[in-house]
């Protein structure tokens, strides 16, 4: 379609008699309300929040308390022990984080710069068909099929090996339910590989072939170009998937909740259990509705959450919006 | 820019088609129903939202419902008793599905009324390699085992109430629900009324130790304590095929006379229909006519809503064992529905469920049991007093 052509939106055709209306200025006029709508979604659900919350609980010592106490029978005297969910958040999303970052830039490092085109396109591929699974699938995958396997052999065997390494020995249960702070950071990890990886391969595929043609003819070697320029030129990006990755962590409901163990408790070891913010909004929103405190509780932990998320988005806004578009491309694109 | 011209236009386009449709639906709606209040053959949509265990109920009554009264359609949801009870508040479904009752001054305020339609129950099952008899467990022991004052298999509590059982060296663990569930609703009741140490209330969802792990949903309980050696759960009887796949046993539990002497196996009831019946008979005598709201808790508590702490329930006649960890099925309805020619129909699915649907044909194929013909009488009752029009 010619008149679509994004030369004649810049320049009209010079015409003598101008058209009756101009198509782009009525779709203009059409659009721009349609643009307000994430703004409207952003402010209705921070009303619902701060309308249907108790925000006077935030200021309160039995939010911030270190032991979880819910009695339905005395919902005056409950505390939420919210530092201990957001600890069991941080952990989860923070090591998976860690993990995820260091897989992502070896391999975007490796599709961008090392591997034969079509195996480095194909691997790319791949890799965000893995963005397209939907959580609950790697929640049931973890919970049937790794857990008993984290339980009977995986963890019983890092456990006689590594039990001299800091929470690498943990208490010799019995039990073996195989969830905890391990499986949750295992599954967390895959699950943001595919966003950070497509962020830093755009943002190092991104970095001007001049640049690189500099370093090489400089007499650098393929590794320092990549370490010494590529690297640096694409931090931006770099950042912004770290960031984006962190949001989409401790955002991530479902598959987590299935295989953190639940207990409200500092883990003692990779192989406790723990619980996340999201985890509890999510198990007990059913109760919430017939406890007002606990709903309190449930909305106060989700507007926390909410800010948590947007800032940790901000950040990844500010890393790769400010001077020039590296990686922003494919941080708008997911 | 094509593209996203195109992409405008689209959302547009939607957005039209939506509001015309929508415009559209509301005149022929209003249309229809205009002219069959006179022919009398509108259609009615029943919605019912709550309790994941009533669910399967709904769907086996909904299709026979409207084979009789092809204009009803009966439209369930499985979402949770919580759910079921704050969409019944508000007014926003017509019949709410709960495991617990709601307090009969609660459903007074919100004009809604309490009626029961089956009879379920929970077992508590271990994984204990290597031992396939039932054992006999009592709620205070259980109450015990879940506040971590039992922390082994071959405790002397336990083993007292096992002569026959040589009970393992093994720690227990004890799994709960992660989610709210009308299950913990009744598996903490159970431990509240047994044993005055309980510090943890009873409710769809409460404090549990800290260490103990947790799984969600009955299926998540059955595949976690199939995982745990010398784990314990508390699974709601539709899961017993699932349970005993997975290789697990379930206890015989004690009846009140088992809170007392808890020695004596004569006072452990294994799960079979008679027992599970004969607690109900027993929870559900000398009742006020009305809208019944019991716990069957242990026998239960006649005109009690409110159980008290380690006080129990209601001892069984000698020589009978009735399964104490058995509950009732509650729905929840308006008596001043904003539609009242819909809750008509609604009444009348509930009539109708009350008299042919409470049938071992129906019951049977969900685990439930059906109701006593007293419930069922009181539940008549309480039915006449929901607003319809003629």
């Amino acid at each position: 379609m010619a008149t679509a052509d994004p030369a004649l939106a810049a320049s009209p055709p010079a015409s003598p008699t101008p058209p009756a209306w101009d198509r782009y200025k009525l779709l203009t006029w059409l659009g721009s309300p349609l643009a307000l709508i994430p703004l409207l979604a952003l402010l209705a659900v921070a009303l619902a929040i701060v309308s249907s919350g108790d925000l006077t609980l935030l200021l309160r010592g039995d939010f911030w308390s270190l032991t979880f106490n819910w009695n339905p029978l005395y919902p005056d005297q409950a505390a939420w022990a919210f530092p201990l969910y957001l600890l069991g958040t941080a952990i989860t999303a923070g090591l998976a984080l860690l993990f995820a970052t260091l897989l992502s830039l070896a391999l975007a490092i490796s599709l961008t710069a090392y591997l034969p085109g079509w195996l480095g396109r194909s691997l790319a591929t791949l890799t965000n068909l893995l963005a397209g699974i939907p959580s609950v699938v790697y929640g049931i995958w973890g919970y049937v099929v790794l857990a008993p396997y984290f339980g009977l052999t995986l963890q019983p065997t890092l456990r006689s090996y590594l039990a001299w390494l800091p929470f690498f020995g943990g208490p010799a249960a019995a039990a073996a339910p195989g969830t905890g702070v391990l499986l949750a950071v295992l599954i967390l990890t895959v699950m943001i590989v595919p966003l950070t990886t497509a962020i830093i391969r755009d943002s190092l595929a991104n970095v001007p072939s001049a640049v690189l043609e500099a370093s090489l003819a400089l007499g650098a070697t393929q590794w320092e170009t990549m370490r010494r320029v590529r690297l640096r030129v694409a931090r931006r990006g770099v950042m912004g998937a770290v960031f984006l990755g962190f949001g989409r962590a401790v955002g991530e409901s479902v598959a987590v909740a299935m295989v953190v163990g639940g207990q409200t408790q500092i883990p003692p070891s990779i192989y406790s259990g723990t619980t996340t913010v999201s985890a509890f909004l999510l198990y007990q929103q059913d109760s919430a509705f017939q406890y007002a405190a606990l709903l309190h509780a449930l909305v106060d932990f989700a507007l926390v959450l909410l800010l948590i998320t947007l800032f940790f988005n901000f950040l990844a806004q500010r890393a790769t919006g400010e001077r020039g578009a590296v990686g922003q491309t494919s941080a708008a694109g997911l | 820019m094509g593209l996203v011209a195109a992409i405008a236009i689209a959302v547009v386009l939607l957005l039209v088609g939506l509001g015309g449709g929508y415009a559209l639906g509301n005149y022929l709606g209003s249309r229809s129903s205009n002219s069959s209040s006179t022919s009398g053959s509108t259609s009615y949509t029943i919605s019912e939202t709550g309790s994941s265990l009533i669910y399967p109920l709904m769907q086996l009554w909904g299709p026979n419902f409207t084979k009789l009264y092809p204009n009803v359609q009966v439209s369930p949801q499985s979402t949770g008793s919580g759910t079921g009870i704050s969409s019944a508040e508000s007014g926003t479904v017509d019949i709410g599905g709960t495991d617990a009752y709601l307090l009969p001054s609660t459903a007074a305020n919100y004009s809604l009324i309490n009626v029961p339609v089956a009879i379920s129950s929970q077992l508590v099952y271990y994984n204990l390699p290597g031992i396939s008899a039932h054992i006999n467990l009592n709620g205070t022991v259980l109450a015990m085992i879940y506040s971590g004052k039992i922390t082994n298999w071959n405790d002397p509590m336990i083993q007292a109430a096992n002569p026959s059982v040589s009970l393992p060296n093994l720690a227990i663990v004890p799994i709960h629900r992660q989610d709210g569930s009308g299950d913990t609703f009744m598996f903490t009741s159970m431990c509240y009324m047994s044993w005055s140490g309980w510090t943890y209330g009873y409710g769809t969802s409460v404090t549990w130790l800290s260490s103990s792990p947790s799984a969600s949903g009955n299926a998540g309980m059955v595949t976690t304590l199939s995982h745990t050696t010398g784990g314990i759960a508390y699974i709601g009887i539709s899961y017993e095929s699932e349970a005993a796949s997975s290789g697990l046993t379930y206890a015989a539990l004690g009846t009140q006379a088992a809170n007392l002497n808890g020695t004596n196996p004569a006072n452990y009831a294994l799960p079979t229909t008679a027992n599970i019946s004969a607690d109900a008979s027993l929870g559900l005598a000398n009742l006020a006519p009305g809208s019944v709201a019991v716990s069957l808790i242990l026998g239960g508590v006649p005109g009690a809503t409110n159980l008290q702490l380690g006080k129990g329930g209601t001892m069984p006649a000698a020589g009978t064992t009735p399964y104490p960890d058995t509950n009732l099925e509650y729905t929840l309805i308006k008596t001043n529905p904003s539609d009242a020619s819909k809750q008509k129909w609604v009444v009348a699915f509930l009539e109708w469920a009350l008299a042919y649907g409470n049938s071992a044909t129906y019951m049977n194929q969900v685990h439930f049991l059906p109701l006593t013909p007293a419930v069922v009488g009181y539940d008549m009752q309480a039915l006449q007093a929901v607003t319809v029009s003629a």
